[in-house]
């Protein structure tokens, strides 16, 4: 009888099983900062205030967390014994807690308030002057527990620095702390880092016969030509592997694209039209470029292969687009366009879709986009606050901040790449 | 001597317990089928997935020759020199003619017939006299046009199905609680999705509430779970009470 039933029965349960549920889809969730708490920290005053000053304005820069008011702060707890109802009431959902030494030895948890747990330990030592890099160590790894993405805070960039007698190449921490001087004479311009992070190409006119591409050493302010090609070569792009660069020179008053040895060895023309080609960015994988042509009788952005094959027009819309970065994540093509206004704004572009966004408006003259290594974040130069100065936003235009506050100007920013975990 | 065997002999050995069995199972099963399949379909029907619309935007149309502009938060109304009366549920102000995208709005419409106040009309407007208010100065609402009396005056619809209604009204008072920390990478919320299953009593307070499928990201199911605290349901019309407060509804999470 069992073998009878058993069929019968295995019917009617899936039957009973799909009853039909009401279902609600949920999309398009509002994005917002994760709302963080950085306690008072403990220990030794003066290396402790720092680490968390430094570490603030880190978070804060970054556009993922909401800083929390010290001054709503509730609890009263110690480095491990912590009163997590307490900072859940001020609306804390992470908690940072630091502590450091005299001898510059700190360590610094990451907490979970609502679930009342331990997300990150981590204990750093420095030398004295090194509080600022314990920071950013920290921060690099917060970011990357919550997106598993590398942070930036460690992370240097290069600028042009304006003076009353020339542009000077400058050297920075990310957030445009401690900036130094690579060269110190004559008109250098459009910085770009080697892959490595040791070296920076920039076109220079210090030789007194026209624009030239130079390399310098960022460690010893080395200074070596690298292309001296014609009477204008300028804007040098090293590809992802390091192994080749590009640049633009004029031959027979005609402005081209081309690709080198890392050396500067082996200059091979990749574009041949009429028209200035200028610009060129490489794609994180190293197959395609893009650059700037004239060809269509205005400057818009392009794409080709890396051996100039496969020529594509990116951009439609707009007279006058330049400077096209490539974003490190693939997805998006950065570019300084000028709008009906005669105005310049930073623009992205997706180079699938061809859809274009526009990040940066009403607010002064934004020009020459650079991308931070992990492709979250965007250099750009803008004269919104007088004087044109570096400033930093999302790769979508929020959280747009002032860098430098250099006397006379900066401009020219070039990101530096990730340094090698350790 | 040859004996023939009958052919109902061999019938009659075969043994008649199991075909009763037999018979009396496959009733059973009917019976079960009779009891069991009704409620099936008698469950409300999956629901619709709601429609997201938006208002574009007035203004004029920008070349597609140029380069975009960011979206513009939209003006602040304008100054009233006194506060309107309230405006009469029953008929919300309708146009006479369909609203061009390129005609301004708000364009005087042919005047209605007279007809005389309503009740309630004459209630609001001696209301805005008592409290300093002007009268209302807005055009006089459609009398013809059809709606609800707790519609909305931009509605479009001039009914709306209970259950579904009230799903719109779930996802609408979720929605405005969702919120993803930014800290969750955009490439992870590509493919982040999770279900919550909640069983809403009568009076709209949540019973209880299951994680049924998980995402794998902490910080998105504690959003989740935010998000579903933080949110003050309506009560369920009485259709619904029940299925609701039994099999719950399935709220399908994507960032």
């Amino acid at each position: 009888m069992r073998s009878v039933f058993l069929p019968v029965l295995a019917l009617l349960v899936p039957l009973a099983a799909r009853a039909e549920r009401p279902a609600i889809d949920l999309n398009g969730a509002r994005i917002q900062a994760y709302p963080l708490a950085v306690a008072k920290p403990l220990g030794d005053p003066r290396a402790s205030l720092q680490v968390q000053a430094v570490l603030t304005q880190d978070f804060e820069r970054s556009g993922l967390f909401k800083l929390l008011d010290p001054a709503s702060f509730l609890a009263r707890d110690d480095l491990r014994a912590i009163d997590f109802p307490s900072w859940a009431a001020v609306g804390a959902q992470g908690l940072v807690k630091l502590s450091c030494d005299a001898t510059v030895k700190c360590e610094l948890r990451l907490f979970d308030v609502g679930g009342a747990r331990e997300l990150l330990h981590g204990t750093y030592s420095a030398p004295p002057a090194g509080a600022r890099q314990i920071a950013h160590r920290f921060g690099d790894d917060v970011v990357r527990f919550f997106t598993q993405e590398p942070g930036i805070f460690q992370t240097r960039i290069a600028y042009v620095r304006e003076t009353a007698t020339g542009k000077q190449i400058v050297v920075a921490d990310a957030d445009g702390f401690g900036p130094q001087l690579l060269t110190s004479a004559s008109i250098n311009l459009l910085p770009a880092w080697t892959p490595d992070g040791k070296t920076i190409a920039f076109t220079s006119l210090r030789d007194g016969s026209g624009a030239h591409v130079y390399t310098v050493d960022v460690s010893s302010r080395q200074v070596k030509p690298l292309v001296l090609m014609g009477d204008f070569a300028a804007g040098a792009a090293y590809a992802p592997d390091g192994l080749k660069f590009t640049f633009s020179t004029s031959v027979d008053d005609n402005t081209d694209v081309y690709v080198s040895q890392a050396d500067g060895s082996a200059g091979r023309r990749l574009t041949a039209t009429r028209g200035i080609d200028i610009s060129a960015s490489w794609s994180p994988n190293g197959r395609r470029l893009a650059f700037i042509s004239e060809r269509a009788g205005s400057p818009q952005v392009y794409t080709m292969l890396a051996d100039g094959s496969d020529v594509r027009r990116l951009t439609f819309q707009g007279n006058y687009n330049q400077e096209p970065a490539w974003s490190p994540k693939g997805d998006l093509i950065a570019f300084s366009g000028r709008d009906e206004k005669r105005v310049f704004d930073i623009y992205t572009i997706n180079p699938e879709t061809g859809k274009v966004a526009r990040l940066t408006q009403n607010a002064g003259t934004n020009e020459k986009p650079a991308w931070s290594p992990n492709g979250r974040y965007l250099l750009y130069s803008s004269t919104r606050s007088g004087k044109r100065q570096i400033w930093l936003m999302g790769a979508d235009g929020a959280n747009q901040r002032q860098l430098t506050s250099e006397s006379v100007g900066a401009s020219d920013p070039a990101w530096g790449p990730l340094l090698p975990q350790k | 001597m040859q004996v023939h065997r009958s052919a109902l002999v061999a019938i009659s050995r075969v043994p008649i317990a199991p075909g009763v069995m037999l018979a009396v199972g496959l009733h059973a099963v009917v019976l079960a089928a009779a009891i069991l399949l009704p409620p099936l379909f008698d469950r409300p029907p999956p629901l619709r997935k709601p429609i997201l619309a938006h208002l574009v935007a007035l203004g004029k149309p920008r070349s597609k020759d140029l380069l975009p502009r960011k979206l513009s938060p939209p003006p602040p109304a304008p100054a009233a020199a006194a506060s309107p009366a309230p405006v009469s549920p029953v008929a919300p102000p309708a146009p006479h003619s369909k609203p061009s995208m390129n005609s301004p709005p708000a364009v005087k419409p042919t005047a209605p017939a007279p007809r005389a106040p309503t009740r309630r009309e004459l209630m609001d407007r001696a209301l805005a006299r008592a409290s300093g208010h002007a009268e209302a100065t807005h055009e006089a609402p459609d009398p013809d046009r059809a709606g609800q009396a707790d519609g909305n005056p931009a509605g479009t619809a001039e009914t709306a199905e209970a259950g579904e209604r009230y799903f719109s009204d779930v996802h609408d008072a979720i929605l405005a609680n969702y919120v993803v920390p930014s800290v969750i990478s955009e490439r992870e919320r590509l493919y982040l999705s999770a279900t919550v299953v909640a069983y809403i009593r009568s009076d709209g307070s949540l019973l209880k509430h299951n994680l049924q499928k998980k995402s794998g990201n902490h910080f998105f199911d504690e959003a989740l779970e935010l998000a579903i605290a933080r949110t003050k349901l309506p009560p369920p019309p009485p259709e619904l009470a029940r299925a609701l407060r039994d099999e719950g509804v399935a709220l399908n999470f994507r960032p």
